[in-house]
């Protein structure tokens, strides 16, 4: 039952991630990776960013270094996921392990969301992860072999994201403190976007500081 | 071919480590209250921050506003604040933000 509800609630971003995915496997192609190693760096890395990233360096000529430099920062924003998600997914016990291999962008959103309304569910967490996972691989692999223009845009597949994200936000600014966060991070992001556009440290940044004002206000609302 | 392998190999290792370190870190761990209201309010900020990175669009060092993945957001916002039910809300958001990008632009 918990396992349904997951691989529904994952669906529309598993189809999102999917056309992702696809582009990634036409971006590694040309990046003259072959079918085997396109797929099974879906499989071994398994995170969008760092892979699109990779492949695109590598097809400008970029060394070793400097693609694990820009992994590296890239995954910043993972320790905070990770040190968010510890609680709802400790219950697996050693399994944490492997549903660690989910700890990103996406199973982030739908997990904390989940966890915040349930409390700790590895299952919903595991089918969630699996759900993209499959979706994921199967889509590089197709990418990979069809090998040429494949453009999510023109579906409207990109619009899946933010537009889910905004579904997930709406409904959780109940309180002040909550509001003033969501306020607080637009307003931080928007900044370094404006002075660094496109830059790799928005999104760590901002889920850093700005739940200090959430915190900050609700502090504040407890002593008076 | 190798060099291929071996990028892949350093960039799981990295990744991975990634991910491990937040959750080892916090596991089994009794928050404290200071900590766990911080918590409460990071997936906000991070999901705030996901729909600007998508709403600004980065081309040439410049900033570009995307309307149609704003509009479609605030359709979908609009939606779920009246209908409080999920799929339908990303239906309509992703509908309305095709439809200004066909139309309108």
């Amino acid at each position: 039952m918990i396992i349904k509800t997951g691989f529904i609630e994952a669906l529309p971003l598993a189809i999102a991630i999917a056309a992702y995915g696809l582009s990634y496997g036409v971006m590694a192609d040309q990046a003259s990776f072959s079918l085997v190693t396109a797929v099974a760096m879906s499989v071994l890395v398994f995170s969008g960013s760092v892979q699109m990233v990779a492949v695109a360096m590598v097809a400008a000529g970029a060394g070793m270094a400097s693609v694990l430099v820009t992994a590296v920062l890239l995954n910043l924003r993972n320790l905070l996921y990770g040190a968010a998600l510890a609680e709802g997914i400790t219950p697996a016990g050693k399994w944490r392990w492997l549903l660690a291999m989910g700890v990103s962008d996406e199973p982030f959103v739908l997990g904390s969301a989940r966890f915040k309304k349930y409390g700790p569910d590895p299952l919903y967490f595991a089918a969630v992860v699996g759900t993209f996972y499959i979706a994921w691989i199967l889509a590089a692999l197709l990418g990979s072999l069809i090998g040429n223009q494949v453009d999510p845009q023109k579906w409207g597949l990109d619009l899946a994201f933010p537009v889910t994200f905004a579904a997930l936000l709406i409904p959780s600014l109940t309180d002040k403190p909550v509001i003033a966060t969501a306020l607080a991070a637009i307003t931080i992001a928007i900044g370094l976007e404006y002075f660094l556009p496109g830059n790799e440290f928005t999104i760590i940044i901002t889920g850093v500081v700005a739940p200090l004002v959430g915190l900050y206000l609700s502090r504040r609302a407890l002593r008076c | 071919m190798l060099d291929q392998w071996i990028l892949i190999g350093v960039l799981a290792a990295a990744t991975y480590m990634s991910r491990i370190i937040g959750v080892e870190l916090m596991a089994g761990r009794e928050l404290s209250p200071t900590l766990r209201l911080y918590f409460n309010y990071v997936p906000v900020a991070i999901i705030s921050a996901l729909i600007v990175k998508q709403i600004l669009v980065p081309a040439d060092e410049q900033l570009f506003i995307s309307i149609p993945v704003l509009i479609g957001c605030i359709a979908a916002a609009i939606t779920i604040k009246i209908s409080k039910s999920f799929l339908p809300s990303l239906v309509i958001g992703i509908i309305i933000g095709l439809l200004i990008r066909y139309f309108l632009i």
